[in-house]
């Protein structure tokens, strides 16, 4: 046990033949993960390890268990993972962006124990969730499996919090720099008759006063002084709050687990500028919250052996509100003037509400040891509403209070054949539809008239994927995906307004290809090795953009332009007993354009350029040493060191000749954590940033500089 | 209006700029330079959007030959700039304002050598819907503003809602570093009829007063949405324009039944259709854009000092274009004003106009601008600039590079100047001059 407090980043390549869904795969009562002494270097879940190990797809997992004593959120442990970039606009609470492989936005879709969190709201999201929700993360790098069902074009993300023990209370308290503070419990407990609860809190506070350096407006004047400042910022306090409870049952002849699941979520953010840091407010602040219920029903051996059904719904509703009343004009330094109307950007007390019911059902079918069959689908219905008038009044049009609705379905079969343990091979197929319905402006003249229509929209997916264990602890696969993201609703019917949409628009699409090599060797039973080289290959096509040409008049959507990406993901790590450990991973993604001509015929003076505003060198790298009964008997004292980098990257495209750059960022973290009462308190400092860099992942957007953390934490796990 | 380079320069005032000036003008012009009179030296300054970002560029030669956008003189933080050109103090000024956030403002001036440096950056903190110059001051306006009293507290309605009917200027100071101030006037009954107002469009009058064209309108109903600041018409076959002083104390209004109201709408903007003709009179164009209108397109005139519409003069312009309603309206010099006109004769929400024309106001004359490339091929057009008798005009035509059209108002006839390679589009062209 006492190897999981290292931090370790693990690669689980995942089977799902034997684990259909990747939610499921430590299901507690049948997967504890028994570990595989290898002397004195453990890799945790190894032994499921060595029966899905065989799987083909380019995944990352990393074993969030490992990271409870650190006070990272989950996107800030992604961004430890190779190809994975997090780009943040601020301290805690900040809205950040997450890539894979160059990938952003939609193009990557996020999961929650293989449901979608698209409809979740920004209070409960990768970059407010601590590590203690998850019990691991999976980075699936371009090629998606059928069970997280999506139209994810560049990839997806699986957040898997189901524990792995049956009884568990883990506490902790943690304050810093910035008057952050973060707490978190969580407790399960499952009974004899089956019988579980668990219960998850959090907490995060910060008031994220940390100094940044921009220009002075004098208030006297509007006008801006010629030259850069330091200030502290004075309106930026965020917190959040969130409860996950779930309760079930498992090991029963009905179920092998029933679970009813409910999180709430709450988060209050004060804005302190816009997206050039000079424009500073006061007064702005946005609140959302969000109820999700979720049922779970998983049944092993269905009518007969080998045949498991895996049964998921959720449903959420968020509320998103933003407020900006003050009749005030703010600068750095904290003061303000008057002024004549409302609001320090654009009034409003704009209320927005999001709705999401997700369904989601697999089937796995395993007739003999060489064969598996797998069915998944996925239906979601999103349905957003604007309530106030106010919100918006500047794009908002009548159509704006009208409903529309988002209903997708994604189907997938696929199929394995394994003749030995050397090798295997899969081929999947996706089946995507979309309907939408919503407002369209059918008006000939200048005066709107709006008119509820559905359109509905689909297309096919492939993949295929092998691998082979030649042994000696060598692993070689190779995957493939046909992958696809369908039109968005406001991409098919235009903004209702003066744009018009589209419904022979083509889905984006892009060719996803992976090879990767790995080896695993341990030497003389104390010194292990960890190599893994991905290269990647996407051609992506067709994005759908929105235009605007005067001789169209309103802004509309086409499919255009073409971009490649030949990428490397290195990793590397060596361990040496349990005492130390040094690693690291380094990517390189060439993502250009390879569009010659502008949508309407002109030549690009940056065909072939580097697609702008995307980090494409970036690596981290983490050292860390040990000492076991340090001041007594079942201590443990480690020192950790982290390194992060991103190298420096134009805003837009180089050939454009600008000279806006994001800079090279260097930082440096320490850690030291003390383990007492075999593993039971810990108490862990952090120093972030510790040569005070200035940090940017966004142009003009400064992060926090230096800051130190202290955290309590009481684990007991059984 | 916006252009308004003052093209009057004595020959005292060329002496005094001295011998480096007049060496200048030898060696950054030649002889192929068209007939452009007395000019003072200085540079066109042209904004150009990449794929997404703006940039500045600079030239002596807007006429001929081309410029890549490689060799731009500045990238800008922001992008999406609308860019205004005064004369005296010569200066072009980038107007922003992001959708919910304050924009940061941005002026541009030559110095003593002629090169181009940026002169301020100041905070534009309201929406604006139509902006022109003023005396010493660039000036913004947009309606739909919730007014607030001295303690920050919203003005209220009949009903207790939030009134809308505010109109919030922001003076920029040319003579100051941009020093801003802004002030909301309410404009419920502006016009004695229980209507309010958005204003469109500043022509200054030289005499400490400017006039704005008035959409006049019903309260917007505070559910409807819509970007625009206006509510249902009610007059739509009425003009009005009022005239303010400094203080945006309102002097006089004019108005009159034989057009509907002066302004070029598009989303949420309001486009200047008044301006000033060669000899100081104020012509009031209307784009007939209101579909409940049965005004045809046309214009009135305001005489220099005048409290009243010249009731002697209309100019049925709709008659001459074949039925074809207008958008926007600029000066070219004397009495040429070139119109861009709407490509359907029933103008639609989405407002395609890439149709351009001269009219000559004196003759009552039309003509369709020739020479510049067909109405179903331009996918952009930018702010264009009077210099030297001609209109230089920002077209970018369908898988072509954005190129300057330099327009002959007397023929309607237009030749392809300078091309700006690698940009997606010209968003304005002006002349800076050193002062």
């Amino acid at each position: 046990m006492s190897i999981l407090k290292k931090i370790l980043f693990l690669h689980l390549f995942l089977c799902r033949m034997i684990l259909p869904a990747p939610a499921q795969s430590t299901g507690q009562d049948s997967q504890e993960s028994k570990e595989t002494p290898l002397d004195e270097v453990v890799i945790v879940a190894k032994s499921p390890l060595q029966r899905v190990r065989e799987s083909s797809f380019n995944v990352v997992a990393v074993d969030a268990r490992a990271l409870r004593n650190t006070s990272l959120d989950l996107s800030h442990a992604l961004d430890r993972i190779s190809g994975v970039k997090i780009r943040e606009t601020g301290g805690v609470g900040s809205p950040s962006q997450l890539s894979l492989n160059g990938f952003s936005g939609r193009h990557v879709k996020i999961f929650m124990d293989g449901m979608p969190m698209e409809g979740f709201g920004s209070s409960f999201r990768l970059s407010n969730i601590p590590v203690h929700v998850a019990e691991r993360i999976e980075v699936y790098k371009g090629v998606v499996p059928v069970e997280l069902g999506s139209d994810a074009l560049g990839g997806a993300i699986n957040i898997v919090t189901v524990p792995s023990r049956r009884t568990f209370l883990d506490a902790s308290y943690a304050f810093g720099s910035f008057n952050t503070h973060k707490s978190n419990l969580s407790f399960g407990h499952t009974l004899r008759n089956g019988l579980f609860l668990r219960l998850n809190l959090y907490r995060n506070f910060s008031d994220n006063n940390y100094r940044v350096k921009t220009r002075l407006l004098d208030l006297e004047t509007n006008a801006y002084s010629p030259d850069d400042r330091w200030f502290r910022r004075f309106h930026d306090n965020y917190h959040n709050e969130a409860a996950i409870v779930r309760l079930g049952v498992v090991r029963k002849p009905w179920a092998d687990r029933l679970q009813a699941e409910l999180t709430v979520s709450h988060e209050k953010q004060d804005i302190q500028h816009a997206n050039l840091m000079k424009i500073v407010y006061g007064g702005r602040e946005r609140k959302a919250r969000s109820i999700v219920p979720a049922l779970f029903y998983e049944k092993r051996n269905l009518f007969v052996e080998q045949l498991n059904l895996r049964l998921s719904a959720n449903y959420s509703f968020s509320r998103n509100n933003n407020t900006d009343t003050l009749a005030r004009q703010y600068n750095w330094l904290g003061q303000y003037r008057h002024k004549g109307f409302k609001g320090e950007g654009q009034y409003t007390m704009g209320e927005y509400d999001n709705r999401q019911a997700s369904v989601s059902a697999g089937l796995n079918y395993r007739p003999g040891p060489r064969h598996l069959f797998s069915f998944n689908n996925l239906y979601a219905r999103f349905n957003r509403k604007a309530t106030d008038a106010a919100a918006n009044s500047e794009t908002s049009t009548a159509a704006t209070f009208m409903r529309r609705t988002n209903a997708k379905n994604v189907a997938g079969v696929s199929y394995r054949f394994e003749p030995s343990k050397r090798w295997n091979v899969s081929a999947f197929a996706k089946r995507y539809d979309v309907t939408v319905r919503g407002p369209v402006n059918v008006s000939a003249t200048s005066t709107a008239v709006y008119e509820e229509q559905y359109r509905r929209f689909g297309t096919n997916g492939y993949g295929a994927g092998a691998t082979v264990l030649p042994g000696a602890g060598w692993q070689l696969k190779a995957s493939f995906e046909q992958a696809y993201r369908l039109p968005s609703e406001n991409e098919l019917f235009g903004d209702e307004a003066l744009e018009t949409g589209d419904a022979r628009l083509k889905p984006e699409n892009s060719r996803n290809v992976n090879l990767n090599i790995s080896c695993e060797r341990v030497f003389r039973k104390v010194h292990s090795v960890y190599f893994d080289a991905g290269l990647v290959y996407r051609h992506t096509r067709d994005y759908i953009r929105r235009r605007i040409e005067q001789r169209y008049g309103g802004a509309f959507y086409t499919n255009h332009g073409q971009v490649r990406n030949r990428g490397v993901d290195l990793e590397a790590r060596y361990f040496y007993r349990e005492r130390f450990s040094v690693g690291g991973n380094l990517t390189y993604q060439d993502i250009r354009n390879r569009e010659r001509y502008s949508a309407d015929g002109r030549e690009l003076i940056y065909f072939r350029d580097r697609m702008p505003n995307v980090p494409y060198l970036f690596g981290n790298a983490e050292a860390n040493y040990r000492f076991d009964n340090c001041f007594g008997k079942d201590d443990a004292l480690s020192f950790g060191y982290n390194l992060r980098y991103v190298h420096s990257f134009f805003r837009d495209w180089e050939s454009e000749g600008g000279d806006i750059v994001i800079p090279r960022q260097l930082s440096h973290d320490l850690s030291l954590l003390y383990s007492f009462r075999n593993g039971r308190y810990h108490i862990a400092v952090e120093a972030l940033n510790i040569a005070d860099e200035i940090l940017y992942d966004n142009y003009s957007l400064q992060k926090p500089g230096r800051s130190f953390s202290v955290k309590f934490r009481y684990s007991f796990y059984r | 209006m916006i252009t308004n380079f003052n093209r009057s320069l004595s020959a005292r005032l060329l002496t005094l700029m001295g011998c480096a000036c007049v060496l200048f003008l030898f060696v950054a012009c030649d002889e192929t330079l068209p007939k452009s009179g007395p000019e003072k030296p200085g540079a066109f300054f042209l904004a150009a959007t990449g794929e997404s970002s703006q940039y500045i560029l600079t030239t002596d030669r807007p006429e001929t030959g081309s410029l890549s956008i490689a060799d731009n003189f500045r990238q800008l933080e922001l992008s999406g700039y609308t860019w205004i050109f005064n004369s005296n103090p010569s200066v072009a000024v980038g107007l922003i304002y992001q959708q919910g956030d304050p924009g940061v403002g941005l002026g541009y001036t030559v110095n003593e050598d002629g090169s181009l440096y940026e002169s301020g950056q100041f905070l534009i903190t309201s929406r604006f819907t139509s902006y022109g110059f003023f005396d010493r001051y660039a000036l913004t306006s947009v309606g739909g503003v919730t007014p607030v009293d001295g303690q920050g507290n919203a003005l209220t309605d009949a009903a207790g809602h939030p009134r809308t009917d505010g109109v919030t200027f922001n003076f920029f100071d040319l003579k100051n570093n941009f020093a801003s101030q802004n002030k909301t006037i309410p404009t419920l009954n502006l016009t004695g009829n229980g209507e309010q107002a958005t204003f469109s469009g500043i022509v200054d009058l030289g005499n400490g007063e400017f006039l704005t064209g008035l959409v006049v309108s019903q309260p917007r109903d505070p559910n409807a949405g819509g970007g625009a600041s206006s509510g249902v018409i009610t007059y739509p076959d009425s003009v009005w324009v009022a005239a303010f002083d400094a203080g945006l104390n309102l002097k006089r209004i004019y108005r009159d039944d034989r057009i509907s109201y002066s302004s070029g709408r598009f989303r949420s903007q309001y486009y200047s259709q008044i301006a000033q003709a060669g000899d100081g009179s104020v012509y009031v164009f209307s784009g007939s854009y209101e579909s409940a209108t049965t005004r045809p397109a046309g214009a009135l005139r305001i005489n220099r000092g005048a409290a009243a519409f010249d009731a002697s003069y209309y100019f049925n312009i709709q008659e001459k274009t074949g039925g074809y309603k207008f958008r926007k309206v600029w000066h070219i010099t004397g009495n040429y004003f070139l119109l861009e006109l709407y490509n359907d004769l029933v103008p639609t929400a989405t407002g395609a106009a890439t149709q351009y024309g001269v009219v000559d106001v004196a003759a009552q004359t039309f003509r369709w601008v020739t020479g510049i490339p067909a109405k179903d091929r331009i996918t952009a057009t930018g702010l264009p600039a009077s210099y030297g008798g001609k209109m230089y005009f920002p077209i970018t035509a369908e898988a072509a590079d954005p190129a300057i059209y330099l327009i002959d108002p007397a023929t309607a006839t237009a030749s392809k100047g300078l091309t700006v390679t690698g940009a997606a589009a010209i968003n304005a062209i002006g002349r800076l001059t050193q002062d």
